[in-house]
C-alpha cells in the first residue's frame, strides 16, 4: 500500500488538487430559476479569504508602483513641463465662470423638477457624497474587466456602490477590503446595468462582450436606433442614479443567439481602458448636497452683477411705461379711455378727409350706404385699432408692453 | 529540493535558485500581470504567471512542486478577477504537472524545445480555462480563438526573453 502512494504520489497530488478546486468551484456557482448557471453574487467566507490574501500580496507592490509613477508624473508636470500654464489658467477660469452660470440655471431646473416629483410622490436620488479613488491595478485577464482601487471599507466603501468618472459611469464595487476594493467594470461579461436610449427611450441591460466592448442586450430589433444616440443610466438597477452618461451607440448588430433581438454596441463615455481617478458614489439623497448648495450660492453671487444689470433695465422700462401716456388706462372704464378722447388731437394721426368718399373710404361705406351698416361705425373703427380690444375675438390681443409701437404717442 | 543530495541533483539535472528568486519571481509575475494591462489599454494578451509556472516546472523536474506552483499561481490569478476561484487554478495545475513531467524526459537547456512547450502549454491552458468555464460550470463566456492564439504567441515571446534571464540566476555547483 505504501509503495502505491509513493509510486503514484505525483498523480495523486494532481488529482487531489483538481478535486479540491472542482468542489470549490461547485460551491461558488448556483442554478437560477430560469435553469441557467450563474455565479453566486456573494462570495463565501473561504472564497473571500482567498481574495483577501491575493489582495494583500498583490496590492502593496501595485500601490508602490502606482505611487512611484504618480510621483514621477507630478515631478514632470508640476516642476518641469509648465509651458502655457498661465494661458491655460486664464482659459480655465473663464470656463469655470461660464459653467457656474450654467450650473445655476440647471440647478434651478433641478429644483423645479424636485418639486414636481414631490408632487407626484416620486423620489429621485441625487448624488450626495462621493469618494475619490485611484485605480492601482487590474485583474490581469482579458476575460475579466475587474480593477483594483486604492480605497476600501476604511473610507466607507461597500459592495454594489456605483463607480463613475466625470465623463460617465465606470462600474460597481464588487469586493471590498480594508484598504482596497475591486470594481467590476461595465464592459465585463458578468456585469449588468440598466440603461435607456435617450431619443428612442428603449431600455435594456448593459454588459460587456468578449473583446471588452459594452453592449446593450435584450432589445427587440428597432430601426430607430442609430449610431450616435446617447445612452444613459435608467436608474432601475438601484446602483446607478438615473440620467448618468453611459456612452453613445456605436453600431447595432444582430443577436447571434436570438433572431428577433439585437445587440447595441456602445462606445463608453468614460475611458475604461485608461482609468486613473474614479469617484465612488457612497451616498445618494433626494436633495442637493451641501457642496451643491454652496456651488449654487457661489454661482448666484458670480452672476450677481449681470443679474443686477438686467433687473435695472426692467425697472427703467417699468418707470418709462408709467410716465408715457398709454392708449389704455386700466383704471378708467372703457368709454373714458384716452384713445376715445376726441379733445386729444395727438393720440392717433387721423387720415385727411377724402375729397370723393367711396365705399373703401374709412367710415365712408356706412355713410354711402345708410342703413346697411353700423350707425356707430366710427366707434367700431376706433375699437378695431385698440390693442387688446374685444370687439373682434379672432384678433389676438397685443401684449401690454411699453415698447409696443402702437402705444407710443404721436408727437 | 534541499533534501536532495548534490550528486542526485546533478544526475537529474535539477537546478537550484536563491530563495529570493523563488519568492520574488512569482510575486513579480502576479503584480506585473495585474499592473501592465493598465498601461496597455486593458489588453492583457499575455500570461506572465503561466510563463513563470512553466519555467520553474520545467527546470525543477519535480511534478509535485510544479503542480503546487501552478495551483497557487492560478488561484491567485483567479482571486484578482471577478470570476469563480479555481478556473485558472485547474488550468495551471495541469500545466505545472505536465511541464514538470515532460521536463524529466527532455533537454530543458534547449531553448527551442522550451519555447515550443510554452506555446503548447499556453494553448492547453486556454482550452482548459474555456472548457471548465463553459462546460463544467455552465457559465456564459464569450471568447475568441484568435485572441487565445495571440496570447500563446505573446507568452512564447516573453519566454524567449525571460527564460535566459532566469537561467542566469541559478546557483551553480
Amino acid at each position: 500500500m505504501e509503495s502505491f502512494f509513493i509510486r503514484y504520489r505525483n498523480v495523486l497530488v494532481l488529482l487531489t488538487l483538481l478535486v479540491v478546486q472542482i468542489v470549490g468551484l461547485a460551491v461558488q456557482v448556483r442554478r437560477t430559476d430560469a435553469g441557467r448557471n450563474t455565479m453566486d453574487p456573494q462570495d463565501g467566507p473561504g472564497v473571500r479569504l482567498i481574495r483577501l490574501w491575493a489582495d494583500a500580496v498583490v496590492s502593496p507592490p501595485e500601490r508602490l508602483i502606482h505611487q512611484s509613477k504618480l510621483g514621477a508624473s507630478a515631478l514632470w508636470n508640476q516642476y518641469i513641463d509648465l509651458r502655457h500654464t498661465q494661458q491655460d489658467n486664464q482659459e480655465l477660469q473663464k470656463t469655470i465662470d461660464r459653467l457656474r452660470l450654467e450650473q445655476a440655471a440647471l440647478l434651478e431646473d433641478a429644483k423645479q423638477g424636485q418639486r414636481l416629483q414631490a408632487l407626484q410622490n416620486f423620489q429621485e436620488k441625487y448624488i450626495y457624497k462621493t469618494v475619490a479613488a485611484q485605480a492601482i491595478g487590474s485583474s490581469g485577464s482579458d476575460q475579466s474587466r475587474v480593477f483594483t482601487i486604492d480605497k476600501g471599507s476604511n473610507y466607507g466603501l461597500k459592495p454594489d456602490m456605483a463607480v463613475i468618472t466625470p465623463d460617465g459611469i465606470v462600474g460597481k464595487v464588487r469586493e471590498v477590503f480594508p484598504g482596497t476594493a475591486q470594481v467590476l467594470a461595465i464592459n465585463d461579461q458578468s456585469s449588468g446595468a440598466g440603461v435607456i436610449l435617450e431619443t428612442t427611450r428603449l431600455r435594456g441591460i448593459l454588459r460587456g462582450n468578449a473583446i471588452g466592448q459594452p453592449q446593450i442586450v435584450g432589445i427587440l430589433a428597432d430601426q430607430r436606433i442609430q449610431p450616435g444616440e446617447k445612452v444613459l443610466t435608467a436608474g432601475g438597477d438601484l446602483i446607478f442614479p438615473r440620467g448618468l452618461a453611459v456612452g453613445v451607440v456605436e453600431k447595432v448588430v444582430r443577436d447571434p443567439e436570438r433572431d428577433a433581438f439585437i445587440d447595441v454596441i456602445v462606445k463608453p463615455a468614460a475611458h475604461l481602458d485608461r482609468l486613473d481617478e474614479v469617484l465612488v458614489i457612497t451616498a445618494t439623497e433626494a436633495r442637493f448636497s451641501e457642496q451643491q448648495q454652496q456651488d449654487l450660492a457661489a454661482s448666484e453671487a458670480l452672476k450677481g452683477p449681470e443679474a443686477a444689470a438686467i433687473e435695472e433695465q426692467k425697472k427703467a422700462s417699468a418707470i418709462m411705461a408709467e410716465r408715457l401716456p398709454g392708449l389704455i388706462d386700466p383704471k378708467l372704464p372703457p368709454d373714458q379711455q384716452p384713445l376715445l378722447d376726441s379733445t386729444n388731437p395727438s393720440l392717433l394721426g387721423r387720415p385727411p378727409q377724402a375729397l370723393h368718399p367711396d365705399r373703401f373710404t374709412p367710415g365712408g361705406a356706412n355713410q354711402s350706404a345708410p342703413g346697411s351698416g353700423n350707425p356707430a361705425g366710427t366707434d367700431t373703427d376706433k375699437k378695431a385699432v385698440t390693442p387688446g380690444s374685444t370687439a373682434n375675438p379672432a384678433t389676438p390681443a397685443a401684449p401690454h408692453d411699453s415698447a409696443t409701437p402702437q402705444r407710443k404717442p404721436q408727437p | 529540493m534541499n533534501t536532495m543530495s548534490g550528486d542526485i541533483r546533478r544526475d537529474l539535472g535539477v537546478r537550484r535558485y536563491p530563495i529570493l528568486v523563488y519568492a520574488l519571481t512569482p510575486l513579480a509575475a502576479l503584480v506585473l500581470q495585474a499592473w501592465l494591462p493598465r498601461l496597455l489599454a486593458g489588453n492583457a494578451w499575455f500570461d506572465l504567471p503561466l510563463v513563470v509556472t512553466v519555467y520553474f516546472a520545467l527546470v525543477q523536474r519535480i511534478p509535485i512542486q510544479g503542480t503546487l506552483t501552478g495551483a497557487v499561481m492560478g488561484l491567485f490569478e483567479d482571486a484578482l478577477t471577478g470570476h469563480p476561484i479555481g478556473v485558472n487554478g485547474i488550468a495551471k495545475t495541469v500545466v505545472g504537472f505536465l511541464a514538470s513531467s515532460v521536463g524529466i524526459r527532455i533537454d530543458v537547456d534547449n531553448h527551442t524545445i522550451r519555447l515550443g512547450l510554452t506555446f503548447l502549454l499556453s494553448l492547453l491552458s486556454s482550452a482548459i480555462y474555456v472548457a471548465v468555464y463553459r462546460a463544467l460550470l455552465g457559465l456564459r463566456l464569450e471568447w475568441s480563438w484568435v485572441i487565445e492564439l495571440i496570447k500563446c504567441v505573446a507568452n512564447t515571446l516573453i519566454a524567449l526573453v525571460l527564460f535566459p534571464v532566469l537561467d542566469r540566476l541559478q546557483i551553480r555547483d
